[in-house]
């Protein structure tokens, strides 16, 4: 398997107020293409740090971030938008749709700054993977919170990334639509796309191939 | 989609906020476009009559404002300035010259204060000195009780030639020998008179108004107001027509700057409505900007988004403002000339162009540019990862 990612003696440290947070001491870590890893841990063990890192929303305080070869850790803003447009798919908590929008309008939003014209097929197509097909002309606020976050993992697919980074994808979500999304991730994983999430849940984490656990910045197991 | 449809998506997000935000433009818009066709029909309105109109290039009055003297005659006065009507020949004189008026200008208010007649006493030299002072029927003055009618006092009095019309106030009576040719200014409303009798019936024999001077060429209004100035007394002034009709627009320069202070304080209104609204919009939309930052959007990006959706609300604002701004153009105008007491023009003071419209529509765009780039920096500014990390 191909490394998408590799995240290489990443420490990261930044201030809250005036103390000096260590969110993540020295760690390394491999994604590879095809990889369904969870990383878990308590509140403040540095998880959603390292996603961020690895998601090239943020920069180490040091190590490499090498990203399809590329060492990124010190891109500028362009770069790293560059990388997050074509290699990698975000999922977060809250779903972020725009409530004026219909469904086929979200998930086609990033090819707005993709700068790529929009393939209302392929659009179809995501939709209809994520079980959304009969929702395409609906608005947010006419879903539920289930069907809200698989919207969000269809746009986070609109530009066909190699790696989908989700934090906290169920945490807003109940447990029957919890499993809704964690079959998708697993069929969205069957295609070869890499799927890191962060989690708290055990459960969730165990139907991963890969569970790293994140303790005060630092990987334990 | 383009980012025009997502910034158009954006605003429907808070529609009232984003109405009255496109109202307080509309407003200032208007406001804009109100005022400068206010002040480009008075100036004109004034311009063309005392400089176009008259053919007078220049006026001898005596000492005093005859700005104010004018106010006196307005109101049913009597002016107290006069001029010795014996000038008149001196100024005949004088090589360059080509016509001299003396005139006699007086109201007579009715006694129950009903109304108000104008009675302007001319030579017949007004033929040659007023070129749009044209008799439409009938003959010059046939004796001394004979009076010409502008064309609207003649529609009022239904009055036609020949017949007689009563002046309840002195006491006497007119035949109504021509009735003028409408030319839209104060002449339709005004009697004119023969001089003599209008120095007769206000008891000023030998004295009038003012002497109203037609040059050759009025390149030497200069030289020609130089030796005039030089052969009258000193308490006589000698006027250009254009000085008098600066004076007037100098009466009308405190109406002039609190008009440009409405437009100040409705675009401070305004500029203070957009960018809060901007901001608000931003400060809401915080974690969905970081989002958008998450796929990829450009610092580029989110600047163009959020100027779009300012200039969205300030076209929107500055187009309806600038069509309502003229369809309230001719209520300003019946407003202001109620108001007006100094001079009334006899044209339509608020007069609208496609400049005016031009400027006010720019000058909301603008502002609504410059408005937007605290707000869209600021979104462009937002670090994803700050934003999600203080979630």
């Amino acid at each position: 398997m191909s490394n998408i990612i590799s995240l290489q003696n990443i420490s990261k440290e930044y201030t809250r107020g005036c103390e000096i947070v260590h969110a993540l001491d020295n760690v390394s870590l491999d994604i590879n293409q095809g990889e369904y890893m969870a990383i878990c841990g308590p509140s403040g063990s540095g998880k959603t740090t390292m996603l961020n890192i690895a998601g090239c929303m943020d920069h180490p305080t040091s190590g490499s971030v090498v990203l399809e070869g590329k060492h990124v850790e010190k891109g500028d803003e362009a770069t790293l938008a560059e990388f997050r447009r074509t290699t990698i798919g975000f999922v977060f908590q809250q779903f972020f749709l725009i409530p004026t929008l219909s469904v086929v309008e979200n998930v086609e939003l990033p090819l707005l700054f993709s700068r790529k014209k929009a393939n209302r097929d392929f659009t179809v197509e995501l939709l209809e993977t994520v079980g959304l097909g009969h929702r395409m002309n609906h608005f947010p606020s006419q879903i539920s919170g289930g069907e809200m976050q698989r919207v969000a993992v269809a746009r986070a697919l609109i530009n066909e990334p190699k790696i989908l980074l989700a934090d906290e994808p169920t945490g807003n979500l109940d447990s029957r639509n919890s499993k809704a999304v964690i079959e998708l991730f697993e069929e969205l994983n069957s295609k070869n796309i890499a799927v890191v999430m962060v989690t708290h849940n055990t459960d969730l984490a165990a139907r991963c191939r890969k569970v790293v656990h994140l303790e005060d910045g630092k990987i334990v197991k | 989609m383009k980012i025009a449809a997502l910034a158009f998506s954006n605003i429907r997000r808070t529609p009232i906020r984003s109405i009255l935000t496109c109202i307080s433009v509309l407003i200032a818009t208007a406001t804009v476009c109100i005022v400068l066709s206010v002040d480009r029909g008075y100036t004109n309105a004034v311009q063309s009559d005392l400089v176009e109109k008259t053919g007078v290039h220049l006026y001898i009055t005596k000492e005093g404002c005859p700005i104010e003297a004018a106010a006196v005659i307005a109101q049913g006065g009597l002016s107290p300035l006069y001029v010795e009507e014996n000038k008149v020949e001196l100024a005949k004189k004088i090589d360059g010259v080509s016509a001299v008026l003396p005139f006699q200008l007086f109201t007579a208010t009715a006694f129950d204060g009903s109304r108000t007649d104008i009675f302007m006493g001319v030579t017949q030299e007004i033929l040659n000195i007023r070129p749009d002072w044209v008799l439409k029927e009938g003959t010059w003055f046939t004796d001394e009780s004979s009076v010409i009618l502008g064309a609207e006092m003649a529609q009022i009095e239904n009055l036609s030639i020949g017949e007689k019309l009563y002046s309840e106030q002195f006491d006497r009576e007119f035949t109504v020998s021509a009735i003028l040719q409408r030319n839209y200014s104060q002449d339709d409303g005004i009697m004119f008179i023969p001089l003599s009798t209008a120095q007769e019936m206000i008891r000023r024999e030998g004295r009038v108004s003012a002497i109203a001077i037609k040059l050759d060429d009025i390149s030497r209004i200069p030289e020609i107001s130089t030796i005039l100035r030089g052969n009258l007394p000193d308490d006589y002034y000698v006027l250009g027509a254009k000085e008098l009709s600066d004076g007037i627009m100098g009466f009308f320069a405190a109406t002039r700057m609190i008009m440009f202070v409405m437009v100040i304080v409705t675009f401070g209104v305004s500029i203070f409505g957009i960018v809060n609204t901007m901001i608000m919009a931003v400060m809401e939309r915080k974690r969905e900007i970081a989002y958008l930052k998450c796929v990829g959007a450009r610092r580029n990006d989110i600047l163009h988004l959020i100027t779009i959706e300012t200039l969205i609300i300030c076209i929107t604002g500055a187009f309806l403002g600038v069509i309502i701004g003229l369809v309230m153009t001719p209520f300003a105008n019946n407003m202001l000339k109620g108001l007006l007491i100094a001079y009334v023009p006899s044209g339509s003071i608020a007069s609208p162009s496609g400049q005016i419209v031009l400027i006010s529509f720019s000058l909301s765009i603008i502002t609504g540019v410059v408005c937007a780039l605290y707000p869209a920096w600021k979104a462009s500014s937002i670090i994803p990862m700050e934003v999600l990390r203080n979630e």
